[in-house]
């Protein structure tokens, strides 16, 4: 099924002059792959609403122009009858799935079609062997990992079996082993003749099997190549339009091992957790890490990085881990910053949990972190990098010497990923040691001087960049 | 050992009105039900913790209401009170949302002739709590890498801080949740209008009938004893004798 999307704008607001879109066409024919790249606030996700109906269906807003599915425009339509054709995952895995368990997750969509139980069961089956997900069957949702969660959402889509696909950054939160994953379940569809349609500013994994990469800027499609003539353009190129390059840089090849004898660190021992005694979830007898650098922690979904970290903050452990984390002076700041600020202004923020409260050093502090001229601000209503700012922020008036982040850069775009990147060794400069749970290889060889691997609880590898 | 969810909503309506209204006695006779059908969930530790707890707080109630015992006393007394009123309702519930699962209860309901419009809401609403704990620990990790604790100096100093710590991030992120839920639900074909299926099979057993008709006798009795002004023995001696 081919899609025209023709002639549109689109604002949220009733006001025309500040569109999120303008003036958008695009053709996109059956069985074709097409990235929708872009930097943050583009309107490329804009765009793939367009596609599922989301708008003007759900979201309120002034739209002019047309959006035709085949022959049909989707104005006419419901979203009930949008679904039939379009499938879609989107970039929050804690957020899409309706069920507790698996199999009736997988089923949902087939249920609301008001599809045959018996081939319902069929299908679940047969959706499930494709995308090798057997050993998900029969499982609570809540206890999966992200990647997991993702692969379900996937395979929930394809038991419709739509003619179009629309994946709204479906890799933000995935390490690279799940995302190549991801990049096989879309051949699959392609391979079967479907439209898929994604959203993304991390295109390696796209390289292959996208047809036409489509940039949007301030939205309106600026221009378009083909995967082959974006990469003759070089990385350089990519980066200046803030995409994430299309060759994945392997930490390992620009690796220079150094053999220097570091001369600080701050150690931990005995690094261990299990539920049960016979498997322990982490064994760790010795970590070291350098004062006042970066260091990396990489490894897979579920490989135990964000339980050594739990332990490394004294929020997991034993009394006595959870003691000697507290002496040492650890901060964590979180995947989902919005977990973590609780008051009325930005000021307050910082404030809160220092002692004894010096309203000039918070300041000195925000403004080391570009945050001055939002203190009065309520921390809610800031975007997504400010809010993180401003959780470091409060991090570093704590005293803390230890800074933890986990994933600070999943969903981000290369600019922000640098702006991150530049925090994080400013915080080093000032003497912090900070510990990074990162996927992100980009960030890796920007910023950290130190980098450890961990599988199955353990280290595996550990060296100097 | 598996019930239709329109017994499973039988059984929690009244089992709540007889454990809110009737002596302890009627209490543990109503959730004895879930209890033992948790058992055949392989809930043991849940089971066994909710029994001690229980117990704890009956026998403490029952043993010190006629005493003078003081100011801190009688708060640990009506502690005690709520607890043992407040636990068996907390059992019924957790059964019916440990069992259930959404399209399961979907088919219940529109089996009833209620709605889409009243049962999207309130599967969304059973969808939630898991949710809620989860982000509900997320933000206490987070309060106390912060240093804020939930018994301190400064707490006490201003209780409505800590609330306010705890609520503000919580409806923030359970909002925006909620939202990007019914996108989800809605992209996939969810609608007031639409027939749904369900691959669960949805209907009544011998057990459902075993249930109906025990949790049917036990509020009979209790409806019946109070009228008489007479306890449960009496009836049943009276039955047997």
């Amino acid at each position: 099924m081919n899609i025209s999307i023709k002639n549109v704008s689109f604002s949220y607001t009733d006001c025309i002059d500040d569109a999120v879109l303008k003036d958008v066409n695009l053709q996109i024919e059956s069985g074709e792959c097409v990235v929708l790249a872009g930097e943050s606030g583009s309107g490329k996700t804009t765009i793939s609403k367009l596609i599922n109906g989301l708008i003007p269906l759900y979201q309120s807003g002034t739209m002019a122009g047309d959006v035709l599915l085949g022959d049909k425009n989707t104005a006419d339509m419901t979203l009930a009858e949008i679904s039939r054709h379009v499938g879609s995952v989107f970039q929050n895995p804690r957020s899409q799935f309706f069920n507790i368990d698996t199999d009736s997750e997988i089923a949902f969509g087939c249920e609301n079609l008001g599809m045959d139980p018996e081939e319902i069961r069929e299908r679940v089956n047969r959706v499930v062997k494709e995308i090798h997900i057997e050993h998900l069957a029969g499982r609570n949702i809540f206890h999966l990992s992200g990647g997991e969660k993702q692969k379900i959402a996937c395979a929930s889509v394809n038991a419709t079996d739509p003619d179009i696909f629309v994946l709204d950054e479906p890799s933000a939160n995935l390490d690279l082993k799940t995302i190549a994953d991801l990049a096989e379940i879309i051949k699959l569809w392609k391979s079967r003749g479907k439209t898929v349609v994604v959203v993304e500013h991390r295109l390696h994994y796209l390289r292959d099997v996208a047809d036409r990469i489509v940039y949007v800027k301030d939205g309106r499609i600026d221009c378009e190549w083909t995967p082959a003539e974006l990469e003759e353009k070089g990385p350089e190129y990519a980066a200046s339009l803030g995409l994430r390059s299309l060759r994945l840089p392997s930490v390992v090849a620009a690796l220079e091992e150094r053999a220097q004898s570091i001369a600080e660190t701050i150690t931990f021992r005995n690094l261990t957790f299990s539920y049960q005694k016979k498997f322990p979830i982490l064994d760790i007898p010795e970590l070291s890490l350098p004062k006042g650098k970066i260091t990396a922690l990489l490894g897979h979904n579920g490989a135990g990085k964000s339980t050594l970290a739990q332990l490394v903050c004294g929020l997991r452990g034993s009394w006595s881990q959870k003691r000697a984390a507290r002496k040492l002076g650890t901060y964590l700041i979180m995947q989902d910053v919005n977990h973590q600020l609780f008051t009325e202004s930005v000021l307050d923020e910082v404030l809160l949990g220092m002692k004894p409260k010096d309203e000039s050093a918070a300041l000195e502090i925000l403004d080391s972190l570009n945050l001055k001229s939002y203190a009065e601000k309520h921390p809610m209503a800031l975007s997504g990098g400010q809010k993180q700012r401003v959780a470091i922020a409060s991090g570093v008036s704590s005293n803390r010497d230890l800074i933890v982040f986990d994933e600070p850069t999943s969903g981000l775009d290369y600019r922000q990923m640098l702006a991150v990147s530049a925090t994080l060794k400013a915080l080093a400069n000032r003497g912090k040691t900070l510990f990074v749970i990162t996927h992100d290889p980009e960030l890796v060889l920007n910023c950290c001087h130190h980098v450890i691997r961990m599988d199955h609880g353990r280290i595996v590898e550990q060296y100097s960049l | 050992m598996k019930l239709d969810p329109r017994t499973k909503l039988f059984l929690a309506i009244v089992a709540n009105s007889v454990i809110l209204s009737a002596p302890p006695v009627y209490s543990v006779l109503m959730f004895a039900v879930p209890a033992i059908l948790l058992l055949f969930e392989k809930k043991w530790k849940f089971v066994l913790a909710f029994f001690s707890l229980y117990l704890a707080a009956v026998l403490g109630f029952e043993h010190l209401k006629t005493m003078d015992v003081g100011r801190v006393g009688t708060l640990a007394v009506s502690t005690m009170m709520i607890v043992s009123r407040m636990m068996p309702i907390t059992i019924v519930l957790y059964y019916v949302m440990q069992t259930t699962k959404a399209n399961e209860f979907m088919a219940g309901m529109s089996r009833m002739h209620v709605p889409n419009k009243v049962t999207i809401p309130l599967t969304v609403m059973i969808r939630f709590f898991p949710t809620v704990f989860d982000e509900s620990r997320a933000i206490g990790n987070a309060m106390k890498m912060r240093g804020i604790r939930l018994f301190s100096l400064q707490t006490l100093k201003n209780p409505f801080a800590i609330l306010e710590y705890r609520l503000i991030p919580l409806l923030v992120s359970l909002t925006k949740i909620g939202d990007e839920l019914s996108v989800a639900a809605s992209t996939r074909g969810l609608a007031p209008e639409t027939r749904r299926t369900c691959i669960v099979p949805v209907g009544f057993h011998a057990q459902d009938l075993i249930v109906f008709v025990y949790c049917l006798i036990v509020a009979a009795c209790f409806v019946i004893a109070s009228r008489a002004k007479q306890s449960i023995f009496d009836i049943i001696s009276a039955i047997f004798c």
